[in-house]
């Protein structure tokens, strides 16, 4: 087996734990895998980034009808030149396979979630040019069961510029299926937030009391 | 020729990607010029790179065709392929276009050159697969060069390919100017979009892959090379792309006992083409240099060498076993001159420093074994920081090696090997490099 980063050949580092427990086989040398990072304990509050207590990202929107929308948020990395070749290997290669690098620290995040899992969806064209959902197959490999509650329509914000994304209006219709009151909305890179504020805003007005964020990555 | 036809006789191309309007190509596969593949075979190999392990070859669910699809994660940087990719070949054979050709090269060869030459032109109009088993620094290009014009006045489609994208851009200038009325084209990753038919290909190995029954004759540099010694894979790559009679020549200064047993006919050159001996290694004792380089020292007996080298304005190159112990020794080396730079696989200014070096901007460079290969710096003088350490086989240590004495102007120079103890293929490397100087002479 070769690291699925960089294709050398992984070491068999053997432990007291594994003589016990199973543990998941890793797809990943030491090197590459040091090469991320996670983000801190403290930050923003809705989304990790490092600093204030509200990132500016974040305040924007609380001070624009946004406010008390959001209960609480979290990332688990930094966007640092390891994540962007993964980031770019997984989503744009479409190396599906990926999606199990950090099936641990979403396990980690999610495993004793109470709240109901939501990821935030693809547009069905888009789907079916990549032929897999990014977010769906990081809970997939992950092992944490979710539901999709929206649907997205229209345009992605990939290509647009900072401004054009924050006054994006409507993003996501819902599919019909009964909101609960708490949820936890999953998706895989924050950028300005426009994509969570805009699912958080729908799924509070068709019912949800508190919505709480979980993404993988902070650019 | 059409542009469509030019562009896809010999490959194999992702139908998405094809640079053509989908109705040209739609009418082409209507014609039975073109043929539509699945790109993952129903028992699971990769139809461009021939990957079948299932480490590499993934299943999973797909959401193009909503069944569970295979994808190819072993040749994924060329574009993902997957069981629902639809892979296009061309089937119309092309139309052979003998006639008389400019040949640009008008400099002379050695004896052994010269008969090396002939070898191979037999070899080839018998169709039988050669090794060419050359020293480093023999002129093994300039024996390339008269087959190839051979071949091309024929009207035959040739490739030429080795490991690395280095090699190639090397290469490619001196084939433009012995073949200067050649379609020649020069393939490897991120390689700009080329037009018309290509007679002549120079590609990477990987670029390889993307050919099918594509060539008359094709010659592989470097045989030896990364990653060609690890990667059964790509030896298929070279079969697949030739046609079925095609003739493989073989160039390497270190061949496998497998390749050489593999293959027949065989031409040894063990001379430089100045005659000069190949530099033998030293030894030289540097124990614990890894704690000392840790420890922010550079052990004596190397900060003499490169002292020295430095006074004798000499180029040197460093050649250190991991990008990680390059980028601790650094700070320190820098300290001794601050005109020496680094280089590893991963610089994308790697190009540069060389030219730098060359020029002599830069003193010297420590880097990994990714400059071994296919560069040529006047007065250079090498320096093996732990040539006990694995990466360092005994074809590695001969490359390495061979860097030194190139020119005819100054065919001495000073190879190093400061170890932590003397290992085989050091022993194996000094001892063949002995064998191909008393060979030579004879």
């Amino acid at each position: 087996m070769n690291c699925c980063l960089c294709d050398q050949a992984l070491h068999f580092v053997p432990s007291w734990r594994g003589i016990f427990l199973y543990e998941a086989p890793e797809l990943l040398c030491q090197p590459c895998r040091n090469e991320f990072s996670k983000t801190a304990g403290q930050g923003c509050k809705f989304c990790s980034k490092e600093g204030e207590e509200i990132c500016r990202d974040c305040l924007y929107w609380e001070e624009h009808g946004y406010r008390d929308l959001i209960h609480s948020g979290k990332s688990l990395y930094c966007y640092n030149d390891a994540m962007k070749d993964w980031f770019h290997q997984y989503k744009f290669l479409k190396d599906v396979l990926l999606a199990r690098v950090f099936a641990k620290d979403i396990r980690e995040a999610l495993a004793h979630e109470r709240a109901m899992v939501v990821p935030i969806p693809l547009n069905n064209e888009k789907l079916r040019e990549r032929s897999f959902s990014q977010v769906d197959q990081l809970l997939l490999a992950a092992g944490i069961p979710y539901r999709h509650l929206l649907e997205k329509y229209g345009e992605t914000l990939g290509e647009k510029t900072r401004q054009e994304r924050m006054a994006t209006k409507q993003l996501f219709r819902l599919n019909g299926e009964a909101v609960p009151k708490q949820l936890v909305l999953v998706d895989d890179l924050y950028t300005t937030g426009t994509t969570m504020r805009q699912a958080a805003k729908i799924l509070q007005e068709a019912g949800a009391e508190s919505i709480r964020l979980l993404t993988l990555i902070r650019a | 020729m059409q542009a469509i036809e030019a562009f896809l006789t010999g490959r194999i191309w992702i139908r998405q990607f094809i640079p053509f309007p989908q109705e040209l190509i739609q009418a082409a596969i209507d014609q039975g010029d073109a043929i539509v593949a699945s790109g993952i075979s129903a028992d699971g190999q990769c139809a461009r790179c021939l990957e079948t392990s299932p480490e590499y070859v993934i299943p999973y669910t797909c959401a193009t065709c909503g069944t569970v699809c295979r994808y190819c994660r072993a040749c994924i940087k060329m574009g993902r392929i997957s069981s629902c990719t639809e892979l296009v070949l061309w089937r119309t054979p092309a139309v052979i276009n003998a006639r008389p050709r400019a040949f640009g090269w008008a400099g002379n060869l050695t004896p052994l050159q010269e008969s090396a030459t002939k070898a191979i032109s037999e070899s080839i109009h018998k169709r039988e697969d050669h090794l060419l088993y050359a020293v480093c620094g023999a002129g093994k290009t300039e024996i390339l060069f008269f087959p190839v014009y051979e071949a091309l006045q024929k009207g035959l489609r040739i490739c030429i390919a080795a490991p690395r994208t280095d090699v190639i851009l090397e290469l490619s200038p001196r084939f433009k100017q012995a073949f200067p009325d050649a379609v020649i084209h020069t393939l490897y990753g991120d390689s700009p979009e080329q037009s018309g038919y290509g007679e002549i290909i120079l590609a990477t190995t990987h670029q390889l892959q993307r050919f099918q029954e594509a060539f008359d004759l094709l010659f592989v540099d470097e045989a030896d090379a990364f990653p060609y010694s690890l990667d059964p894979s790509l030896e298929r790559a070279v079969k697949k792309a030739g046609k079925r009679s095609a003739p493989v020549i073989y160039i390497s200064a270190t061949p496998s006992h497998a390749l050489q047993k593999q293959i027949t006919r065989h031409t040894t050159i063990f001379r430089r083409y100045h005659g000069a001996p190949l530099p033998v290694p030293a030894y030289r004792a540097l124990w614990n240099y890894e704690r000392h380089i840790r420890n922010g020292k550079i052990p004596p007996p190397l900060k003499k060498w490169i002292e020295d080298k430095l006074q004798k304005q000499q180029p040197f190159l460093l050649f250190f076993p991991s990008i990680q112990l390059i980028e601790q020794a650094i700070p320190l080396l820098q300290k001794i001159d601050s005109t020496i730079a680094a280089v590893h696989s991963k610089d994308p200014q790697r190009k540069e420093k060389v030219m730098q070096l060359r020029g002599g901007a830069l003193s010297g460079l420590a880097t990994s074994t990714i400059l071994e290969r296919g560069i040529t710096i006047p007065h250079l003088q090498v320096a093996v920081i732990g040539a006990d350490h694995r990466v360092f086989d005994r074809s590695a240590l001969i490359q390495i090696a061979g860097r030194v004495g190139r020119s005819a102007t100054d065919p001495a120079g000073e190879v190093i090997f400061f170890h932590n103890g003397i290992t085989r293929q050091m022993d194996a490397a000094r001892q063949e490099i002995l064998f191909y100087n008393k060979e030579g002479k004879a």
